[in-house]
């Protein structure tokens, strides 16, 4: 019981772990590519938008 | 600094809940008959298997949403709906097949019984959010594969109603319902308010995973237009 307990509050703990950590990556890889393409925000939104239509 | 966001609030929030709900079910809730489980000691998992079971459900349900949406409307958000209700799908299911698989040994001395509907139809569902999983990692992302994919998550939803169902019309092995099973289901107040508390803290969990689960999807959909826009000659 012990094991199976602590075998699903760790199985939560880690899933719960990677998904926070994924999102802050990406969105840490976001910000510096955004940043080295020099966008503002309101070109972000625009350029976006653009991407979006050419598909 | 990194800004907590609705999502990482909802998952710390719920991740407490959860915890509180453990040592409550361990430390605080009543014991049950001996007379009526041969198990009495391993009962205590019920706490942890009724509300991950709930989510369960609930994240069955996102998936049912997001790929009608994807299907009839072709709405992005649908897609990530599909998505994320996949992924806490595949969570909240190996946590009750997982939680009963454990209880069964215990109580029934076995883990499984391929003759019980109840099991064998959310097996089912968990076996369906693992293929649903695996398959979209495993293929480029398209409008067939989400199609393919959504299609899956549409009718396979036929087996939620018919998992709930199953105990209040076959009584093979999974005991009935404890919570709006007529006058057979009954719980103690203490039981009660354990269940609640691991309900709610369920719901709140499986909600934050959702939502970074779809944060996600967009992150990494805007992450790919950027890279094929510099790519194409920015």
């Amino acid at each position: 019981m012990t094991v199976a307990y602590l075998g699903m509050i760790f199985g939560i703990g880690i899933w719960t772990w990677t998904v926070v950590n994924r999102s802050r990556t990406l969105e840490l890889r976001i910000e510096a590519l955004e940043e080295s393409l020099d966008l503002k925000d309101f070109d972000k939104d625009i350029l976006m938008s653009k991407i979006e239509e050419s598909e | 600094m990194m800004r907590v966001g609705h999502g990482e609030l909802l998952l710390g929030t719920g991740f407490l809940g959860v915890m509180t709900t453990l040592y409550l079910a361990l430390n605080w809730a009543p014991s049950v008959s001996i007379d009526a489980f041969a198990s009495p000691a391993a009962q205590r998992i019920f706490y942890w298997h009724v509300p991950s079971a709930w989510a369960a459900f609930i994240a069955f349900s996102v998936l049912f949403t997001g790929s009608a949406m994807w299907i009839f409307k072709r709405s992005p958000l649908g897609w990530k709906l599909h998505v994320a209700g996949s992924e806490a799908s595949l969570a909240c299911g190996l946590m009750t097949v997982w939680s009963g698989c454990v209880w069964g040994a215990a109580e029934w001395g076995t883990p499984w019984d391929w003759s019980d509907v109840r099991l064998n139809t959310f097996g089912l569902l968990t076996l369906l959010a693992l293929f649903l999983v695996l398959g979209r990692q495993s293929q480029p992302d398209g409008i067939e594969s989400r199609d393919t994919f959504s299609t899956f998550g549409l009718y396979g939803f036929i087996l939620v109603p018919i998992t709930y169902v199953a105990t209040r019309i076959w009584q093979i092995r999974h005991p009935g319902p404890v919570v709006g099973g007529g006058e057979d289901s009954s719980l103690s107040s203490d039981m009660g308010l354990v269940l609640l508390i691991g309900a709610i803290s369920f719901t709140i969990l499986i909600a934050g995973h959702i939502v970074m689960s779809a944060k996600i999807t967009e992150y990494e959909q805007r992450l790919e237009k950027l890279q094929n826009h510099i790519d194409g000659g920015f």
